[in-house]
């Protein structure tokens, strides 16, 4: 029996996790497979979007509805979630103020908040101009369309990183962990860039943090990684030091097995039962944290009549019928993706000890006002507190 | 204002268009073709798949299931990289009258088409996802098509026989010198210049647009229905064999698998305007349902794309008029000389895929017949089109065979689609003034489970790359290209691609925020 | 159709294909799965296991056109990462049967998976089968006709079975206190590397278990991911019948760490196997560190310990991984006063059961173990812990440091070595 079991390891999890751990708590994480930051731009958002560009997330987040997520946890909190963790992973891997959005081209030039990136990234906010370079071999990154949309200059390198003329991004930054591949292809990055105060790079300059240093010196000019689509080699970077760090504190970890159901007590979780080859266990528990994403990861279900559902503990959702909440127009908010389970104000549903954190969560549409690691952080410490706190 | 001369004027690039242009050159005359939209973009490409056995109209319409069953074995010849042969099954489901299935078979033996009765446990061994209780089963030559291969095969075929081909062009005007029409005029609808073609005959093939089109000659009682059907894809092949019930043609009684989706089909209701046609959610409930009963775990399965057509049916008046679908579904030839008095232009309405060829043959028959050439034959069965002339039928391993030799050289853009650079290149160079929709048209870019979610902006960025377009256009074309992929994605929304769409959107929006990107000053529409 | 895809398309329906197949439909592509295979990163002969599973499956259609799946090396650890459900790894398997039912299986994979077969006929003479093994010589011959890699690590026969020390040793003293259960020792443990299989069953004797060792084959692991699908399900049902012989109620112990896998849901979703038995066996087996660490959950472990002080680095096989739960020999060996697991963070030793014995495999499994040998060399103290044979045949070929199951040193640390 663990104090604590946690279901799922993205940003929410990973977070809810540590923390207990670090409290000294025993901790039990539990996910159906991998996820989360790998997929994504490896930033933390706290709030870019209301629906203009924001420059002070936390100032914005007392402008937002009472059905948001931040909206019962306050401003300070996030502030306090989001310090906490820059702070625990450190400045090689995140640097900034959650007060203050960075503004940083993406790979097709659209020019977007974030409040905290990594170290590698960060040059590229209120650059006074742009070059851009690209590799033939990642077809990951649009250099010209990046630079026509900045209004720079866009070169090329043949590098492949290895024998093939198509690898992802994490091939690159594996092949740049060999001191010598990165050195020539620092070299080629420094004769081909064309001139500008800082220069764009896809972000492939290393699997682990800190690499990039040892290619921007070999540089020899100010360079920028810039975030690309799944593999997210950023994500990479952000998940593997978080999940190292719970495995370091005495956290215990199973990937790849199903949490399918659930036994209870009164009004209290006894157990969740896990699927595990050839049959399942009961994993019991004081407390559970529950962060198993929302739609992308399937937690939360449509079925092919458009009913709305969260299958495993059957909390209740704020809409059921998806059949209204999605319409024609593509550039539009989508209500359905609002859609999740309201939480009392210690992140608890349904279950005196069922804490909800992440996706999960009713209340935004992430992608759209880019606020999904800091509503991941956030209601994550709030369930670590809550359990801290010996809520009963 | 740009001049042509022409012996005849084709209107509408759908397989009626393309197959009569391509005829009309063969036949050697000076022809040109005025699409105004993409090739199939009106019926053509929004239609099932199917290229038909003959089988669904042994009974309900005899002369329809022999032509069809010609038909089909003439494109196998001359078209054979657009068409999979994949067999077909007519199944009795639980609930239907088996004893229609006899009546199936005398009628296929009546008409020519080939049909041969299967035990029901080989049925099933072969296609393990089908209703375990269906009661008997019956093999045809089914195969499927893509539309779009099939269009621009004989746009091609056209074209090296000294035919114009102008998409994008949309007609304004059709004129006349007294009793006879004289000219043609179109607009180039991407910006460029008007063009003006003299020529002495006019074939209206534009599907449910050939009543406004005849209104442009002044005719303005030409009347075509539009019976709108809507098809749904599911994400992939739960059907290797085109599988159709096997009663009396009804709604969503068939499956087709079509490159890497299977296809359920299909819906009629009548339209009042082909530009506007809805997806309404009953209708894909209905699909779902229709699916069910040929596969039981139909609803589990991953419901991807769907769309609209509209069948063009010329009005006749021995059904009521909402009915459409016990309509004639013969072709139907207006003469506007014997009609209208108006010398050198025919309409042509109804018809179906499967025997475009042979609906060409007879208008541009009727076409010599008026112009006194009657030694001009048609030869279009006997030539296979650019591109088929190993005869090799398409087979849906291709791509995946092709990709397993190039990978060393050739990156693959479109993973689902496993669609290779040198062929997206090859395509955009060859239409510079193309939206990432007509590229998708041409290579099936986007047309897989993710729905351009990690190939849009590959595909965006290449455009550039290859400089085939600037940084704004593309990044219109972009917007353009999500925005169009979202018509067919939102009415069927569930189950896997909720996930998917979820996914992309933290991709399109979340990492790269395409949203808050430069806004061109006019949008991309073209 | 060819007589061929026929026979194939045979195959994939008799395997409940559609239901792995249907699976493919969850995929998002987000590339997760590529993340974490150990073979793409290595060579560019492998595609991935996004492209070979559940994207090239959409153009399967009887037809094998697509060769670079035999580069898979059947580690599961696509499935186990994938977050959507998608069975990536048993796509792959069936894509590689078929590909082989389609091109013909070379001789080497009958051979080299006929391993009971090996020990028995080895046994007897185990001193020359070890000479001959080890001779450079015989085994270029080996390479050059047979296809086995002349470097590649073999299994050492041994001049006693597990069931010869059985039938000789002095009957156990102590009384069992908590009932039998039935013990799995695997091919390995019966023939090649008797010592784990002796020393958990002496463990589990002396924390008061009735050790029930029926006669038993082999589970078939090897052929099935070699694709001989039949030899495999022969085996695999003989197998099953041979450990409910012992007693249907019982807890099955394993010490073999990928044969338990087998059992419990290998053979199920991959040779698509659904009697009744096997499953019923799969349900009731456990790999030897889970079982005492569920004992040790519950209160009923004895933790009288003898402190070693050692650093040992621990890999858990990919095997063992994809039976879903979590790290137990970890957790246990860390229940040992003065151990210090440093576990390995690779995905795979490269073996991956008798991939990496293969010529043309044989770099790339080497590649595919680096990281993980570059580890054990630097923090090592002289042993190594790992669950499989194989694996362990693997990293002490590939670093020389000696390599055990982890029972080994719980079976120190009770006083009992």
């Amino acid at each position: 029996m663990s104090d604590v079991v946690v279901i799922g390891l993205g940003p929410a999890g990973l977070s809810a996790a540590l923390k207990l751990v670090e409290s000294g708590r025993s901790v039990l994480l539990a996910a159906k497979g991998e996820g989360g930051f790998q997929l994504s731009q490896g930033t933390v958002d706290v709030l870019g979007y209301s629906p203009g560009r924001v420059a002070n997330p936390l100032a914005a987040i007392g402008e937002l509805p009472a059905g948001h997520p931040y909206a019962s946890i306050g401003a300070e909190k996030v502030r306090d979630a989001v310090a906490w963790l820059r702070d625990t992973l450190g400045e090689e891997l995140l640097v900034g103020d959650p007060a203050q959005n960075y503004v940083l081209p993406t790979a097709v030039g659209a020019m977007r908040p974030t409040a905290l990136a990594q170290p590698s990234m960060v040059a590229a906010h209120q650059a006074a101009s742009y070059a851009v370079v690209g590799v033939r071999q990642l077809k990951d990154f649009p250099a010209e369309l990046l630079a026509g949309n900045l209004g720079c200059r866009a070169a090329w390198i043949d590098l492949p990183a290895r024998r093939e003329v198509d690898s992802s991004g994490h091939m690159f930054a594996r092949a740049i962990e060999d001191p010598a591949y990165a050195k020539r292809f620092a070299a080629a990055v420094a004769a081909a860039a064309p001139d500008g105060a800082v220069l764009l790079l896809p972000a492939i300059l290393g699997v682990k943090p800190g690499t990039w240093r040892r290619v921007a010196d070999q540089v020899g000019r100010p360079i920028a990684e810039v975030p690309m689509q799944p593999p997210s080699v950023p994500g990479i970077r952000l998940h593997d030091a978080l999940l190292a760090k719970f495995k370091a504190a005495g956290g215990r970890v199973i990937i790849g097995s199903r949490v399918v159901g659930c036994k209870t007590n009164g009004g209290r979780v006894a157990s969740v039962t896990l699927a595990v080859a050839g049959g399942t266990r009961d994993l019991r528990a004081t407390d559970f944290v529950f962060a198993p994403g929302g739609f992308a990861s399937g937690a939360i279900t449509v079925d092919s009549r458009g009913k709305i559902s969260e299958p495993l503990f059957g909390l209740p959702l704020t809409q059921t019928d998806a059949n209204t909440l999605i319409g024609p127009d593509y550039w539009a908010p989508h209500p359905l993706f609002e859609v999740g389970v309201e939480t009392d104000a210690a992140g608890r549903a349904k279950y005196e000890n069922l804490y909800l954190a992440g996706d999960i969560i009713a209340g935004a549409e992430r992608w759209r006002e880019k606020s999904g690691e800091g509503i991941a952080v956030a209601t994550a410490v709030r369930a670590a507190e809550s359990i801290m706190g010996g809520r009963a | 204002m740009k001049s042509l001369e022409a012996d005849v004027v084709v209107i509408g690039g759908g397989s009626t268009g393309v197959g009569v242009v391509r005829d009309a050159a063969m036949r050697g005359y000076r022809a040109v073709l005025l699409e105004r939209a993409d090739l199939g973009q009106g019926t053509t490409a929004r239609f099932h798949g199917l290229l038909h056995s003959g089988g669904r109209y042994v009974v309900s319409d005899p002369q329809s299931a022999t032509e069809c069953a010609e038909e089909n074995a003439i494109l196998k010849r001359i078209q054979a990289d657009a068409v999979e042969d994949t067999g077909g099954f007519f199944v009795v489901t639980p609930g239907d009258d088996p004893g229609f299935a006899d009546k199936f078979l005398a009628g296929a033996a009546a008409t020519g088409v080939p049909a041969r009765e299967i035990a029901v446990a080989e049925a099933l061994r072969r296609e393990p996802l089908l209703n375990p209780g269906i009661l008997r089963a019956i093999e045809v030559e089914d195969g499927s098509v893509d539309g779009w291969q099939l269009v621009w095969g004989a746009a091609r075929s056209a074209q090296a026989y000294g035919a114009t081909v102008l998409t994008y062009h949309k007609v304004v005007g059709i004129e006349r010198e007294r009793d006879r029409v004289s000219a043609v005029l179109a607009r180039d609808v991407k910006g460029g210049e008007d063009v003006r073609i003299n020529c002495g005959f006019v074939l209206n093939c534009a599907g449910p647009w050939a009543g406004q089109v005849a209104a442009l000659a002044g005719l303005h009682d030409v009347n075509v229905v539009a019976g709108r059907g809507i098809m749904v894809a599911m994400n992939h092949r739960l059907v290797n064999t085109v599988i159709n019930r096997c009663v009396y043609p009804t709604d969503g009684d068939i499956l087709v698998p079509v490159h890497t989706v299977s296809i359920i089909g299909t819906t009629d209701v009548k339209e009042d305007d082909p530009d506007v046609l809805a997806i309404p959610r009953v209708e894909v409930q209905e699909m779902l349902d229709a699916g069910e009963k040929l596969i039981p775990s139909f609803r589990d399965a991953r419901a991807l794309h769907a769309w609209s057509g509209a069948r063009p049916l010329i009005k006749d008046d021995r059904v009521a008029a909402t009915d459409t679908r016990h309509m004639s579904r013969g072709m139907a030839v207006l003469d506007h000389a014997a009609r209208d008095g108006l010398n050198g232009m025919l309409t042509i309405g109804g018809g179906k895929l499967t025997t475009y060829r042979l609906m060409a043959e007879h208008i541009v028959d009727a076409m010599c017949e008026q112009m006194g050439d009657t030694e001009r034959k048609c030869r279009t069965a006997d030539e296979p089109v650019p591109g088929s002339e190993n005869r090799k039928l398409y087979q849906v391993t291709h791509r995946l065979e092709e990709a397993e030799e190039d990978r060393f050289t050739d990156p693959i853009i479109c993973e689902c689609e496993l669609l290779r650079r040198s062929v997206l290149v090859k395509a955009m160079k060859e239409q510079p003034d193309a939206t990432l929709d007509d590229i998708r048209r041409q290579t099936r870019l986007g047309m897989g489970p993710c729905q351009g979610g990690f190939c849009s902006t590959r595909a965006a960025g290449i455009a550039v790359a290859e400089k085939v377009v600037d940084a704004e256009r593309a990044t219109g074309l972009l917007r353009l290209f999500l925005k169009n992929r979202w018509i067919g994605l939102w009415p069927i929304l569930a189950g896997d691609q909720v996930r998917q769409t979820a996914l992309d959107h933290w991709i399109i929006q979340g990492t790269y925020d395409v949203e808050h990107l430069p806004q061109p000053e006019k949008e991309v529409v073209l | 159709m060819s007589a061929r895809s026929e026979q194939s398309k045979q195959l994939r329906e008799r395997l409940n294909n559609e239901l792995k197949r249907v699976s493919l439909d969850h995929c998002v592509k987000c590339t997760l799965c590529e993340q974490y295979c150990p073979v793409y990163p290595v060579t560019e002969m492998f595609t991935g296991p996004k492209f070979v599973g559940p994207q090239a499956e959409r153009y399967r259609d009887g037809d094998s056109v697509d060769h670079s799946v035999d580069y898979c090396s059947s580690c599961g650890t696509c499935t186990v990462v994938c977050p959507q459900g998608v069975k990536v790894a048993e796509i792959n398997s069936l894509a590689r049967a078929v590909m082989k039912v389609e091109n013909g299986m070379p001789i080497r994979d009958r051979l080299i998976t006929e391993t009971t077969l090996m020990g028995k006929m080895m046994t007897p003479v185990a001193p020359i089968a070890n000479a001959v093994l080890g001779n450079s010589l015989a085994r270029v011959v080996m390479e050059k006709v047979v296809g086995v890699d002349k470097k590649a690590p073999m299994p050492t026969a041994r001049s006693k079975t597990l069931h010869g020390w059985l039938r000789s040793r002095p009957k156990p003293t102590n009384k069992p206190t908590r009932g039998p259960v039935v013990f799995f020792h695997g091919c390995a443990g019966g023939y090649f590397e008797v010592d784990a299989a002796m020393k958990s069953i002496e463990v589990l004797e002396h924390i008061g278990f009735q050790v029930l060792v029926p006669k038993q084959g082999c589970c078939g692991l090897a052929h099935q991911s070699n694709g001989l699908f039949d030899r495999a399900t022969d085996q695999v049902r003989a197998l099953v019948a041979q450990l409910r012989s012992a007693g249907t109620d019982l807890t099955i112990v394993s010490s073999a760490g990928s044969c338990g896998g087998m059992l419990r849901h290998e053979a199920h979703e991959i040779l698509g196997l659904d009697d009744p038995e096997l499953l019923d066996v799969g349900t009731r087996t456990r790999d030897i560190s889970e079982f005492l660490m569920e004992l040790y959950d519950a209160g009923d472990l004895p933790t009288d310990f003898k402190r070693i002080d050692l650093r040992v680095p621990y890999h858990q096989p990919c095997q063992v991984r994809s039976q879903g739960i979590g790290m137990p020999a970890a957790d246990l060996l860390r229940l040992i006063p003065g151990i210090e697991v440093v576990e390995s963070g690779s995905i795979c030793c490269g073996i991956a059961g008798t991939y990496g014995l293969k010529k043309e495999k044989y770099e790339i499994a080497q590649a595919v173990g680096k990281g993980l040998f570059d580890m054990v060399e630097a923090t090592n103290q002289g042993v190594v812990a790992c669950d499989t044979e194989t694996c362990r045949w693997q990293i002490e070929k590939s670093t020389g440091v000696r390599t055990v199951h982890p029972v080994v040193l719980v079976h120190q640390a009770y006083g009992l070595s």
